[in-house]
């Protein structure tokens, strides 16, 4: 058992075009932003749309599925972790763009490029529940 | 409107011995290596009309250029304290060329001069300064320590798509440290071999120790003047005779789509095709070569994407020494990022002294022979800017 939170905390989690995402985690959601203006979902969630900078969005629920397209097991980080770990990079099934996330694997033989992967939604440390990625189990 | 559009020359340089300097002022190092920048020049300060300088983030931001010119006694009518992620020490010599071709001013002065060794960009980034490039949501619970993370998920990428090794990274690690011992600014001279970078502690796999660049002290200062001036007063004027400059829509790792890819960068194939087209050459016109690559990866990456290579040809281009001092594109000559070392915001610069150094023919041990065209790379968070500078000597 371990007492480190394991993430760092995001410095965003106040910021208008981040709250409704960060929300969203603690209420169990993977949410990404639609512009209100001119329809485009998209992701990373930020204040304004990258396509038209129209500033109301609504907020969708993702399928919290995507592909690992590349990988890395960091040996050297902040107090915060526990290391070594895997960092995963992630394209989000929707094809709308990519998440860095904790990847739970014990070896490296179990990382693919290319593999199913999952996000999932941590229990909550400190208050703040976060997102990590779990390779697929293969489907049976 | 009466516009020169003859090319921007070099006609002095000065750099100090990368390391730690912790008991000096960044101007310190600053006004050293501009002294030395004039002395070689054989032109006084008075004759300085411009005045161009790299981010100081430790402290005097935005007023380097207050303290510079009274301390060097001159009232430059063009000057700016140029940010803009580390291809800004390229840019200072962009901008002051622009500004000398646009005929404002006569001489300009290009430095930087950082101590990120004995500061530390950790220390800034566990105080929020830098952060601006984590600042999307999709990369900000765990970006541990800096961007080695990013490098490492690009290099695992490459791998992947190339076949690349670990060992083929090694190799490049280990040429760079050879170079390095020749050229008398570098911070590491100690040979190394690919078993030491293998079995070098691991940070962010596969990037290990000894395939990273090591944040340390440095300045460097270069002389810009007109092309008329260089030829009144230098003997071996080195032209800047095409440059090409270019930002992908990305902030370090692009989460914005899914198709940006991080094996290879758009950002530095633009960047040279605009300057190869400017200096109307081709790449395998160029002689010597230097390349912004923080990581022995990224020494495969680089001269892909500028176009001496295809992609995944590298690996192969290191065995057979087609890099080498003595090889076909001789790259890094001075040690690159890895074994010169880098003080990150005058690195674009001490890459441009090298440069001038091999065009003059006075690059000592290191010296390619003939060497004629030079090419300088800088690049700004991972590669997602790209500058590609072109020099030559007639
Ligand atoms: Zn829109």
């Amino acid at each position: 058992m371990t007492s480190k939170p394991n993430f760092l905390k995001p410095t965003n989690l106040e910021s208008p075009g981040a709250v409704p995402f960060w929300e969203g985690l603690q209420a169990g959601k993977f949410l990404a932003p639609r512009c209100g203006q001119c329809g485009e979902l998209f992701f990373p969630p930020r204040s304004h749309c990258p396509e038209c900078l129209g500033d109301s969005l609504s907020w969708e629920e993702l399928s919290g599925k995507g592909f690992l397209y590349s990988w890395t097991e960091l040996f050297f980080a902040q107090p915060e972790f526990d290391t070594p770990f895997f960092l995963g990079l992630i394209d989000l099934a929707e094809g709308i763009g990519r998440i860095a996330a904790r990847i739970s694997a014990k070896t490296a033989e179990e990382l693919h490029i290319g593999m199913s992967v999952r996000i999932r939604i941590s229990k909550p440390v400190d208050g703040l529940a976060l997102y990590y990625a779990e390779p697929s189990r293969p489907e049976s | 409107m009466s516009v020169n559009r003859k090319r921007a020359a070099i006609i002095g340089i000065g750099a100090v011995k990368v390391g730690r300097y912790p008991e000096k002022q960044e101007s310190e190092l600053a006004l050293q290596v501009i002294r030395d920048a004039l002395k070689d020049a054989q032109i006084s300060s008075r004759q300085i009309d411009g005045l161009f300088t790299t981010p100081d983030l430790q402290g005097n931001i935005g007023l380097q250029t207050n303290l510079l010119c009274e301390y060097l006694r001159i009232s430059p009518r063009s000057m700016a304290e140029i940010c803009c992620g580390a291809i800004a020490g390229g840019l200072t010599l962009k901008y002051a060329a622009d500004e000398i071709q646009a005929g404002r001013i006569k001489a300009a002065v290009c430095y930087g001069a950082v101590r990120e060794g004995s500061i530390g960009w950790f220390k800034n980034l566990s105080q929020g300064k830098g952060w601006s490039m984590i600042e999307p949501t999709a990369l900000q619970p765990y970006a541990a320590y800096g961007i080695i993370w990013a490098y490492a998920l690009s290099a695992r990428r490459y791998m992947h798509e190339t076949g690349a090794t670990e060992e083929d990274f090694a190799l490049a690690a280990v040429r760079n440290r050879k170079n390095a011992a020749g050229n008398p600014v570098a911070a590491f001279a100690k040979p190394i071999t690919v078993e030491d970078v293998l079995r070098s502690r691991c940070l962010s796999s596969p990037i290990k120790l000894l395939d990273s660049a090591a944040s340390l002290d440095g300045a460097a200062a270069v002389i810009v003047v007109s092309e008329e001036a260089a030829r009144d007063l230098s003997p071996h004027p080195v032209y800047l005779q095409g440059w090409g400059l270019h930002h992908d829509p990305s902030c370090v790792i692009p989460t914005d789509n899914c198709s940006t890819s991080i094996s290879h960068f758009k950002a530095t194939r633009e960047a040279a095709k605009e300057a190869f087209q400017k200096a109307g050459i081709r790449p395998e016109d160029v002689d010597v070569a230097e390349i912004y690559a923080p990581f022995s990866s990224h020494e495969l990456i680089i001269p892909e994407d500028i176009g001496w290579f295809q992609n995944g040809e590298m690996a192969r281009a290191l065995r057979r020494g087609e890099t080498d001092i003595t090889g076909r594109i001789p790259i890094n000559t001075d040690g690159g990022l890895t074994s010169r070392g880098h003080p990150w915001a005058a690195t674009p610069l001490y890459e441009t002294v090298n440069i001038v150094r091999q065009l003059r023919g006075t690059a000592g041990p290191i010296q390619v022979r003939g060497a004629k065209v030079g090419l300088m790379h800088c690049e700004g968070g991972m590669m997602n800017n790209g500058l590609v500078m072109i020099f030559g000597r007639d």
